[in-house]
């Protein structure tokens, strides 16, 4: 196994002059689950298809399990090894699902048969009705069976839960960390729904117009990361790299500080400002924080600063 | 597996093209024997052997001029199932994340094409040579012998343009109407340059087939060599063409 499931350096994709995804650094380990979120249109899903070959990287490099996609014998060797949920889930449908993972078990070396069966039957799907008449949600559970099934050493899961209901995604995120967590594998996953990252990620990166603006542990977010709201005239933009985003309403100014809130609190006081509060952040806060337009103050791979990769283990 | 797949996309057209073409084959096979008599039909079979080479003649010339265009419908209706027709419904993000060559993929699916296209020209074909050669015991049909072969020959080009089309376009309906536009354009600007210039332009790859249909006397008149290997360049060219655009295609 590679030292490093994921990797990206300065990786950047620009349709026309619209710029996809800039300089973008990743180093995922082993063994991390790591939830990828962003608005829609942020770079997630043009990032996910330049680890499968799907989309050339416009600069930059790429490497998952070590091995580079844009080399063809080397991509064979990666998507043997890792499984990809796409978020159209879009299958052949006139197929049935049991068909579908009778096409699917010939690719893969190290499929299993019994996760196959246990999946379908824990995830209530109908085997043999074709795929175009299924439900939505029962169209997202077998991209997920076929997935999942896979054993792979990697999943990349985009978007995986879309469309279905609470029950079902409890039951999908409790495959995920039975089934795969349990045994080392690594997920990169993107979602809109935070809670479900919050659930089963240990770490997260958010992205925004293809910049990468935090990348941390989650453990991390919930002890160390707070939310200063001040009020008064003159108050800095950006304090220090602690800072990882400000923003305005009216006359009071937030703070998302990525460590020593109090000491920057005292600093804003020593500057004549009046701190209404210093709060936790949750991972919604932190990422609507990190998302609005106004003010940003930290542009670039800010959050990596705040929580360096190497910290990763 | 993907070759599988490619057969269970591809053979609901294959089985109509060849129901067509077999009851088109059989139709004109049968139809010189059919006579009314008291108000009811039966079959003749002594119209058949009063003077059997004419039979063949009139019958093999029948069959042909239907089942000629066996190659093309076959090529541009089993062409439009290629891999390039998957990206615009999606599916070729599932497609291409197995771990197998867009190249593999391309000619596995040609290959199927093929075999199909083979068995839509011979099956009829044959059939109506069997019934032909025992209705009138003559079993000298070089004709019929040589016309399946010589419709797939025809077939290949247009299997690979449709590839092609099918690769550019994205879409299974965007193939099969470029591949459509093409040809029709082709022979549109091939009139408007012949036809008031009384020109005699050789045929770009259809000559085979030309010699097949308008002769009927193959083994008399000379073969068009030069139509076959502009023929056999195409059937290459043109999946090369379709191969090196869906290796690098983004989706």
């Amino acid at each position: 196994m590679s030292d490093v499931a994921i990797f990206t350096e300065g990786l950047s994709k620009s349709f026309g002059a619209q710029a996809a995804v800039s300089q973008l650094n990743l180093r995922i380990q082993p063994g991390a689950v790591y939830g990828f979120l962003g608005r829609n249109g942020a770079g997630k899903t043009t990032t996910m298809r330049m680890l499968l070959g799907l989309v050339r990287p416009t600069k930059g490099s790429v490497r998952v399990l070590g091995l580079d996609p844009a080399r063809e014998p080397e991509l064979l060797r990666i998507l043997e090894r890792v499984a990809f949920v796409s978020q159209r889930k879009q299958l052949y449908g006139w197929a049935t699902p049991a068909e579908l993972v009778r096409m699917n078990k010939a690719y893969f070396p190290r499929w299993s048969d019994d996760a196959a069966a246990r999946l379908a039957q824990r995830l209530e799907i109908p085997m043999n009705m074709a795929f175009k008449k299924l439900s939505i949600g029962n169209q997202t559970k077998v991209a997920l069976l076929l997935a999942l099934a896979q054993e792979a050493e990697v999943l990349i899961l985009d978007e995986p839960t879309a469309g279905l209901d609470p029950v079902m995604v409890d039951e999908i995120l409790r495959t995920f960390i039975e089934d795969h967590v349990s045994q080392g594998r690594t997920i990169f996953l993107s979602s809109h729904h935070l809670s479900e990252v919050e659930q089963i990620c240990d770490w997260v990166g958010i992205l925004d117009e293809g910049r990468l603006l935090l990348e941390s542990r989650l453990e991390e977010i919930r002890q160390e990361f707070r939310l200063v709201i001040a009020s008064g005239e003159g108050l800095p933009v950006a304090q220090s790299a602690d800072v990882v985003s400000a923003t305005t309403d009216g006359r009071f100014r937030s703070y998302v500080v990525a460590r020593d809130a109090e000491r920057f609190a005292a600093e804003l006081r020593g500057q004549g400002a009046a701190i209404l509060e210093i709060s936790p952040l949750g991972l919604r806060e932190l990422f609507l924080h990190l998302s609005r337009k106004e003010d940003p103050c930290t542009p670039g791979n800010a959050g990596a600063k705040a929580a360096p990769v190497s910290s990763f283990s | 597996m993907y070759a599988w797949k490619c057969w269970r996309e591809s053979r609901a057209r294959f089985i109509f093209l060849l129901i067509m073409f077999g009851a088109s084959a059989l139709l004109f096979t049968l139809m010189h024997g059919l006579t009314e008599q008291d108000g009811w039909w039966h079959f003749d079979r002594t119209e058949y052997t009063r003077d059997p080479a004419t039979m063949v003649h009139l019958v093999s010339g029948m069959v042909l001029s239907v089942l000629s265009f066996s190659g093309f419908l076959s090529a541009v209706f089993l062409g439009a199932t290629a891999s390039g027709s998957e990206i615009e419904p999606g599916t070729i993000e599932y497609l291409w994340t197995r771990p197998r060559t867009r190249t593999s993929l391309t000619w596995t699916h040609w290959g199927i094409c093929v075999a199909e296209m083979v068995l839509v020209a011979v099956v009829p074909t044959y059939l109506a040579a069997a019934i032909l050669g025992t209705l009138t015991r003559n079993w000298n049909l070089p004709v019929l012998f040589v016309a399946p072969w010589i419709m797939v020959i025809f077939g290949l080009p247009l299997l690979g343009l449709t590839t092609l089309m099918t690769a550019l376009k994205r879409s299974a309906s965007g193939g099969l109407i470029y591949t459509s536009a093409v040809v029709g354009v082709y022979l549109i600007v091939r009139q408007i340059i012949t036809v008031p210039t009384h020109l005699n332009l050789p045929t770009l790859f259809a000559g085979p087939l030309v010699w097949l249909v308008t002769n009927n006397q193959p083994l008399a008149v000379a073969f068009p060599w030069g139509s076959l290997a502009r023929a056999v360049f195409l059937a290459a060219a043109l999946p090369l063409a379709a191969q090196y655009l869906l290796k690098r295609a983004e989706v």
